[in-house]
């Protein structure tokens, strides 16, 4: 069983997945930044934002559907939140479209981000940007043990659905999922027992070793310049 | 130089829910021994490998490279040991397969250019493909797990190489070349397992485990043709002695 829903195409080799995790953090954090900053209205302004993540879905190799359809989903919840907003007299359509275009770019340049950047050299940039270690270090391990969590799950629900016959009542139910869970707990509490034994037995001292990868190049420079223009109108218009 | 690699003395541990796992165990292995500790699933094997670099601590007496395995010394000689653990998943808690290998040989200040061919090196011998180095650990296959977890501690070039089921998961190709790579370090070598073919190939002296005590320590071949002491012990005669016996 093979899980990888954050990340599938970031091991690919494409111009974007050569640049630095650094540049690209900076980069599509301030094309977010200046996505949510578009005034709604300004037509021209998306247009542009979409041909730039357009250019940017071809250069990056990952296929158009994947990053689509990853984007689109999280849009239903995106307009359900937007009813939080006090409607004063009918619907604003500017308001509505712009709000619509803006959260959909948002999440397709965040797509980008995570499926040109390997997760590792994610935290790795983050961490050379002066995130603190202790972050990094606990999201690396939420990315490298969600997966074995979640087969846990699939394997206890497995092995109960092999031994269980129908339907059980609401109430058993109910029981059977508590003490999965439990068990799930007490199995997770003693991996990471056993995951700092390990580190340990491999000379660990408090202070997480990295190895240095990429290095801010030639790419990285055009890649940050192309991107000014593009704050700038968004700030702008 | 010390004789002994390592040498336990009276090792009881329970664990903290009551099970005893270990009956006042004694085992002394010389620089350069390759003993295997064989004995049915619960005998204890698993539990006397994580001694020996202190992830347990049970009474009694446990030294290594002639220094008592206990407080501010504990670092030091951690580096002498390399363990395998069983369960690969809990080996491998890097985001890539070179972040984990190289883990070890990093935390122990080796210079970065050196990293880069221990790894690679180490990726070799367990017999995995250099562009395994970027792959994420929960994106491999078991037995790619497991030979990654034995890489990372080969990379770190421990004197002394503790095992647990090393050829669990493992294709029989892979295997084969395992037992050839780990016989031709040289290192001293404790080798915990049910593969008793891979015993034979490897050890000239085996140790028969059970209830946690230690019931016999000798010579491979005579204590695997032991037919009663083997069944007694929930093994049985391997295969290939059975056949030279017929034969
Ligand atoms: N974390 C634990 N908590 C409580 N009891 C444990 C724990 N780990 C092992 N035991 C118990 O200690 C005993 C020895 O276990 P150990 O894992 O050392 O056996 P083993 O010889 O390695 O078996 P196998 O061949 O199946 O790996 C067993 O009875 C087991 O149930
Ligand atoms: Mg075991």
């Amino acid at each position: 069983m093979k899980h990888n829903f954050i990340d599938r195409y970031a091991d690919l080799d494409s111009p974007l997945h050569q640049l630095d995790a650094r540049t690209k953090l900076v980069g599509f954090t301030a094309l977010i930044i200046s996505v949510l900053a578009i005034r709604p209205g300004s037509t021209f302004v998306f247009f542009a934002f979409f041909f730039l993540t357009a250019i940017f879905m071809g250069i990056s190799q990952v296929p158009l559907g994947y990053i689509l359809g990853r984007s689109l989903v999280l849009l239903p919840f995106v307009l359900l939140a937007s009813l939080a907003r006090p409607w004063r007299g009918g619907i604003d359509f500017a308001f509505l479209s712009a709000l619509i275009m803006r959260s959909v770019l948002s999440l397709i340049i965040l797509v980008l981000l995570t499926n040109t950047t390997r997760f590792a050299e994610m935290m790795r940039g983050l961490r050379k940007l002066g995130c603190p270690q202790i972050l990094t270090l606990n999201l690396g391990f939420l990315y490298r043990y969600v997966f074995v969590l979640t087969e846990e799950v699939l394997r206890m629900r497995q092995a109960r659905d092999c031994r269980s016959v129908g339907r059980a009542p609401a109430k058993v139910e109910l029981k059977i999922l508590g003490s999965m869970l439990g068990t799930l707990l007490v199995r997770s509490f003693e991996r990471a027992e056993r995951l700092y034994q390990a580190m340990l037995s491999r000379g660990y001292s408090g202070d997480f070793p990295v190895y240095g990868s990429r290095h801010f190049g030639w790419r990285d420079l055009v890649f940050i310049v192309a991107l000014v223009p593009f704050v700038l109108i968004a700030f702008r218009a | 130089m010390t004789e002994y690699a390592v040498r336990i003395t009276r090792l009881s541990y329970s664990y903290p829910d009551g099970v005893r796992a270990l009956e006042a165990v004694d085992l002394d292995v010389r620089v350069g021994e390759r003993v295997a500790i064989v004995g049915p699933s619960g005998a204890g094997k698993s539990t006397l490998l994580l001694h020996l670099n202190g992830v347990l601590s049970g009474s009694g007496m446990v030294r290594i490279m002639g220094q008592a395995l206990e407080g501010s010394d504990l670092r030091e000689v951690r580096k002498h040991v390399g363990l395998v653990f069983q369960d690969p998943h809990d080996q491998l808690f890097c985001p890539t397969v070179f972040d984990d290998v190289a883990f070890g040989p990093l935390s122990l200040g080796v210079p970065q250019g050196e990293v880069s061919q221990r790894v690679d090196r180490a990726l070799h011998e367990v017999g995995l493909d250099l562009s395994m180095r970027l792959r994420s650990s929960h994106h491999l296959s078991l037995g790619e797990c497991k030979r990654v977890a034995i890489a990372t501690v080969l990379a770190m070039e421990p004197e002394i190489l503790a095992l647990d089921e090393p050829s669990s998961n493992l294709d029989p190709r892979n295997r084969r070349h395992l037992i050839e790579v780990i016989g031709n370090l040289p290192v001293t070598l404790l080798l915990a397992t049910h593969d008793l073919e891979m015993v034979l190939a490897l050890c000239s002296r085996a140790v028969v485990m059970d209830r946690g005590r230690v019931w016999a320590d000798g010579e491979t071949r005579r204590l695997f043709s032991d037919r009663k002491l083997m069944e007694e012990h929930g093994l049985e005669v391997p295969l290939s002695l059975r056949t030279a016996v017929v034969g």
